[in-house]
């Protein structure tokens, strides 16, 4: 390997990219509620922030370096970054109740429905 | 002298992309399909001083549906990733509203360098992120070979 290659490592790994990727999302609607799916390889639940503020939901996973320190690159075909994505909920959602799960790189959140009044039928008297 | 194969013709640049490929990625790896796009899943290659590691994202697999198989110096991964499911069953088209995320069977070769210790390769996958450690080869001694005269 020639020497201004070695360079360029170094400077890497001196001053490492900042990625930030939208990771790619499903939502499927059921009668309870919404389901979300987003894929975040190498994000854990300590490393996942999940926020809800007015109508927008947020989630930022940050993803750990891969590889040990002095690993030499030989062949890249991803980028290791940030994922970051939001989304405006309908007011039917009820934030409160949002519940997330997070297992092998996958996030799902359960976004639930306010049930919906009963039609309500109102007595006309007559005056 | 150049000689003329009827059974290339079609694909006149094939050689030059086999050339081109093989500069990519120096001599000790060759990935296919390396300018292809859509390979999956992508993978980034290093290098230690004792060991290579191949790290792969795979959100969403399942350890018990991932295989690893070496022969004949060629790594291969092979899985599949089941889509979401509502009560085991299908998840009906009309439901969705966002559809961004790809399932189904997958499979990707990689040549591995010669010097690899076949039976210490290891892999872990966690969080959705699959290594591959390949340990090197200790180096073999220099073999003195002796020389006699013919007599």
């Amino acid at each position: 390997m020639s020497r201004q290659h070695s360079n360029e490592d170094q400077r890497e790994i001196a001053h490492p990219e900042q990625y930030v990727f939208t990771p790619p999302i499903d939502i499927y609607e059921t009668d309870a509620g919404l389901v979300l799916y987003a894929d975040l390889p190498g994000v854990s639940v300590g490393s996942l922030e999940l926020q809800v503020q007015d109508n927008k939901l947020t989630l930022l996973g940050k993803v750990e370096p891969q590889i040990p320190e002095g690993a030499r690159p030989l062949h890249r075909e991803y980028e290791v970054g940030n994922f970051l994505r939001s989304f405006i909920l309908s007011g039917e959602i009820v934030h409160s109740e949002i519940e997330a799960k997070l297992a092998n790189g996958v996030l799902r959140i359960f976004l639930p429905k306010a049930p919906k009044a009963e039609p309500r039928r109102i007595q006309v008297n007559t005056g | 002298m150049p000689i003329f194969r009827w059974e290339q013709s079609w694909n006149p640049l094939r050689d030059l992309e086999r050339e081109v490929d093989r500069l990519i990625q120096g001599v000790e790896f060759s990935v296919q399909g390396i300018r292809m796009p859509r390979q999956y899943p992508a993978v980034n290659i290093f290098e230690l001083d004792h060991e290579y590691l191949i790290t792969a994202e795979l959100p969403g697999m399942q350890v018990q549906d991932l295989e690893l198989t070496i022969a004949n110096g060629v790594l291969t991964l092979k899985g599949h990733r089941n889509p979401p499911v509502i009560d085991d069953g299908e998840i009906a088209e009309e439901r969705f509203r966002r559809q961004e995320r790809t399932f189904g069977e997958w499979q990707r070769s990689i040549t591995i360098p010669d010097r690899i210790s076949d039976d210490r390769l290891s892999a872990e996958f966690n969080e959705g992120i699959l290594k591959i450690h390949l340990p090197k080869l200790e180096e073999e001694q220099a073999r003195q070979i002796p020389v006699s005269s013919g007599e």
